[in-house]
């Protein structure tokens, strides 16, 4: 079989399905590869007796259900074709973030848009609302200059001069750790909380993460707003994959590649597991740089400055996830929140630390999807999703085929007392389903190195800057993109979409680049 | 390291720390060593990913037991030394080719988890009437002969966060196979529950495994076992059809129990009624699925009438011959065409297949596709049956 395709794309992905989209959307003959069985990576359900659990998603951002015309997700979608297959429910509840630490006094329940939440913070913390409005005009105004900077193609004067004028917040925080900021405000630690709450979903404490990645979080769930899918997020999978198909696009599932070909240091087609060769010209990889790199490509086609960029950076924490489907409705239970970030303590350094090991974890995001989705499950029933993280490279490497099961169940058992003890709420003697996922199981389904959910660790040092320059530097293999939650706007369901569409982007405008030239 | 300077001090230094903290980055790269990196296989994790599910074994049939007439166990080693451990309950899918067809069967596995760590499993198999595989299996697989299976799946497991700590399991005919995986895994500690089994049959005759039940039972207090004969009155034998009054009899009497039923179908439709006057709460009642309903055909009224199936596979176009009374999964079985399948009764999703045009049919007892599937016209082929012809994209 030899058939020639202008974009071949590995992984249906986030990432990949998106690029494959973009692609088909501008007219390029494009065939997206899938090992599973179904699209979607991360963003998938499963159905487990009455109840269909989403697999990963808590909150969507990038929509902007709160923006007139809403965010760079939504444009995506718009732009592709994708978003009138996909119903959203918008959340006004960002978060109730609780310390199991009771020395810590810390249970708030944080609403989304910006004045709600500088209100709810000023209950909490009297007297925090001046440096609460300037963190978020900081926020905003920094926000605001990396879009103004992803706009720019080429420097000059003026733009350094706007920079500096208009986008002086951006300038004089981007380069900072989140604690760094907060210092400098000098932020009361109830205060700290509030704003701090969500770092979870970026996996980096506090005194370590990256301002740049933090002030993007921040305002696309707090000030654009959240999303959740009616249909989970395999519902967002799925539109994206019929739209490519509508759009020409060749998808090929329960299919695996076994080699990215490279002829004179440009990719020239992917051979798959069955021995079939498959040319093209284009390829965007959704498959992570630890497949590309020690697996896909041969090592004598693979430039070193790629292996050494991939050796400088850690890899980002390994999941943990339980699904229960209970046989209560939340309301019987007294489940009165969407989305709980539950801390052993709310100093986020000590808790990272924590979270190396097995024995010491409680930390957990649970989300009840009922209160996002009502009728999401029959009723009388709802869904609890408990999800944790593990840092370090250890917590899991006891683990062995015997010991599994029992190991991961204890680990279950220990976050829904937790949950218990944090909320006052019983949900133990409702579980009707259960399933429980750790690092084992996005090692199985991702391929995931050691587990890991999130990519690499988006540290102060390798925030969003320098990803991009790092990336555009170096030599690459011709014609060879990525997508994907490793990518240069780091993890998480929104940014891998925009990787993709960056990718097909790219490629796209380097085929013009090339057809110009002969 | 800390950056000691106010943020808000000086934009100029603030803008050098933004972006000329990157030759620090451009250090790290120059530093990094520029061997390959671990790749994903050599994690712990991710080897202990591949070794629970493996994409395929091969195993080799040791040994073939008659346990009862039309009913024999098959202890079967893997080829390579290694069977990937499973949960108890848990059952093996394995792909068969007989003439012209190309069939995915499970068998729920007989032996305990720990066998597998020494590259043992057994199965057992007994004649369904009008049944294609099981004959072919008992009548063609002998000694010496390898087969292959994919990894151990299903969710028919005692999870002790969900179920109660005593168990009422309810076997007949070959369903008695997970109980006595899980028999074994009481005896062996691997796992901890109380298991009273009632075990349905005709004669005492009829009844597999007997021994090795009473010898696990004699031993070990946690697992108890009640033969109940439909057709004989016996002494130390329950007699009649396993109902919601034997299930009292034996179940505590102020403690929660869980209900786990493997059998036939004929066993479930008296069962299922029986169970719903216990009155116990919906969580703890589990029935092993038994693929679809022979009757799901009929009861819709679906005819012997034959219709075109147009397979898409990796853009390639095939055409088939499918019958309206028969799932599409048989129609491409038929046809030898090579699907992920594994449960065969609706649930796991393995089979799941774009239906790009044709009407189809899909009884709501089987239907655990997800809400976008639906929303998407996809199916699982195995609980789907085609009112007439239908184009279908199985990858």
């Amino acid at each position: 079989m030899s058939k020639k395709y202008d974009v071949v794309v590995i992984g249906a992905g986030n990432g990949g399905l998106v690029a494959a989209a973009k692609s088909a959307l501008e007219g390029k003959k494009t065939l997206l590869i899938e090992r599973h069985n179904l699209p979607g990576g991360s963003a998938t359900s499963f159905v487990r007796g009455r109840f269909e659990f989403e697999a990963s998603l808590h909150e969507l951002c990038g929509i902007g259900p709160f923006i007139e015309g809403g965010r760079e997700l939504k444009k995506i979608f718009d732009e592709l074709g994708v978003s009138e297959k996909i119903e959203w429910v918008a959340l006004d509840e960002a978060f109730r973030m609780i310390s199991l630490n009771e020395k810590e006094h810390a249970d708030y329940t944080l609403p989304t848009t910006r004045k709600a939440f500088v209100d709810k913070v000023e209950e909490y913390c009297p007297g925090s609302r001046e440096k609460s409005e300037k963190l978020f005009d900081i926020i905003e105004e920094a926000n605001a200059g990396l879009d103004y900077l992803g706009t720019i193609q080429n420097f000059s004067t003026d733009i350094f001069k706007k920079i500096f004028g208009e986008y002086s917040d951006f300038i004089n925080s981007a380069g900072y750790t989140v604690e760094e900021v907060f210092d400098a405000l000098d932020l009361p630690q109830a205060a700290r909380d509030c704003f701090g709450g969500y770092w979870l979903y970026l996996g980096t404490p506090l005194d370590e993460q990256s301002f740049m990645h933090y002030f993007t979080m921040f305002k696309s769930y707090i000030i654009d707003g959240p999303v959740i899918p009616k249909t989970r997020s395999h519902g967002i999978s799925s539109a994206i994959l019929e739209r490519f198909e509508e759009l020409g696009g060749e998808a090929w599932m329960s299919t695996a590649v076994r080699k990215i070909l490279v002829r004179n240091g440009t990719v020239c087609g992917v051979e798959l597991d069955n021995g079939d060769v498959i040319e093209c010209d284009y390829i965007i990889c959704n498959a992570s740089p630890y497949n590309m790199y020690t697996k896909l490509i041969d090592g004598a086609d693979i430039p070193k400055y790629q292996i050494k960029k991939l050796n400088s950076v850690k890899l980002a924490p390994k999941g943990f996830s339980m699904f229960l489907g209970l046989d209560k409705s939340a309301e019987e239970l007294g489940i009165n929140n969407h989305s709980y970030f539950i801390y052993d303590t709310t100093d986020t350094a000590k808790q990272s630390e924590l979270t190396r090991s097995r024995a010491a974890n409680n930390m957990q995001a649970a989300v009840c999807l009922n209160k996002g989705v009502p009728g999401c499950s029959p009723d009388g029933t709802c869904i609890l999703y408990i999800t944790s993280l593990f840092t370090g490279d250890d917590a899991w490497n006891d683990i062995t085929e015997e010991n599994y099961v029992a190991a991961k169940r204890e680990f279950a058992d220990r976050l829904i007392s937790s949950f218990e003890k944090a909320t006052g709420v019983k949900i133990r003697d409702s579980i009707e389903e259960i399933e429980i996922a750790s690092p084992v199981t996005y090692a199985r389904y991702l391929d995931a190195p050691n587990g890991t959910i999130y990519g690499f660790e988006n540290t102060g040092s390798y925030g969003i800057v320098q990803r991009v320059v790092t990336d555009a530097m170096g030599k690459k293999i011709g014609h060879l993109y990525y997508a994907g939650g490793y990518g240069t706007k780091s993890l998480g369901f929104s940014p891998s979409y925009s990787t993709g569409y960056e990718a097909a982007t790219a490629a796209l405008r380097n085929m013009e680049k090339e057809a110009a030239k002969q | 390291m800390k950056i000691k300077a106010n943020p808000y001090s000086s934009g100029i230094k603030d803008f050098t720390n933004t972006l000329l903290s990157l030759p620090g980055r451009f250090g790290d790269v120059a530093k990094a060593s520029d061997k390959k990196p671990m790749s994903p296989t050599e994690f712990q994790v991710n080897k202990v990913a591949a070794a629970i599910h493996p994409k395929m074994q091969v195993l080799v049939v040791e040994k073939i037991e008659e346990l009862v007439d039309d009913f024999k166990c098959y202890t079967l080693k893997a080829e390579n030394g290694k069977a990937a451990y499973f949960r108890a309950g848990q059952y093996l899918a394995f792909q068969i080719k007989i003439g012209n067809s190309l069939c995915t069967r499970a068998y729920s596995i007989a032996s305990s988890p720990k066998d597998a760590v020494n590259g043992i499993y057994k199965i057992a198999v007994k004649r369904v009437a009008d049944g294609f595989v099981s004959g072919y299996i008992l009548d063609n697989w002998k000694e010496g002969a390898m087969v292959t299976a994919y990894a151990p799946e299903g969710t028919f497991v005692y999870e002790p966060l969900r179920d109660a700590k005593t168990v009422i399991g309810i076997a007949g005919g070959s369903g008695i196979t997970p109980f006595l995986s899980l028999a074994k895994a009481i005896d062996e500690r691997t796992e901890n529950l109380n298991l009273i089994l009632l075990y349905g049959a005709r004669t005492e005759k009829d009844l597999a495994f007997k021994d090795e039940l009473d010898r696990i039972a004699l031993s070990n207090g946690s697992f108890k076992v009640v033969y109940v004969l439909s057709e004989s009155k016996q002494k130390g034998y329950e007699h009649g059809f396993i109902g919601a009054d034997l299930i009292k009899k034996y179940a505590p009497a102020s403690a929660d129990y869980s209900v786990f039923a493997c059998g036939p179908e004929a066993m479930y439709n008296f069962l299922a009624k029986e169970v719903e006057t216990l009155g116990i709460r919906r969580k703890f009642i589990r029935f092993e699925m038994q693929g679809v309903s022979k009757m799901t055909a009929k009861n819709a009224g679906l005819t012997d009438e034959t219709c075109k199936v147009t397979v898409i596979d990796k853009g390639e176009k095939r055409e088939i011959e499918g019958r309206c009374n028969e799932t599409v999964l048989t129609a491409l079985e038929k046809a030898g065409i090579a699907v992920p399948v594994r449960c065969r009764s609706g649930e796991c999703g393995f089979c799941r297949s774009k239906l790009v045009c044709g009407e189809v049919y899909i009884d709501d007892a089987s239907d655990y596709r997800r809400l976008a599937d639906a929303q998407f016209n996809y199916i699982h082929p195995c609980c789907t049956f085609p009112k007439g012809d239908i184009t279908i994209k199985i990858n």
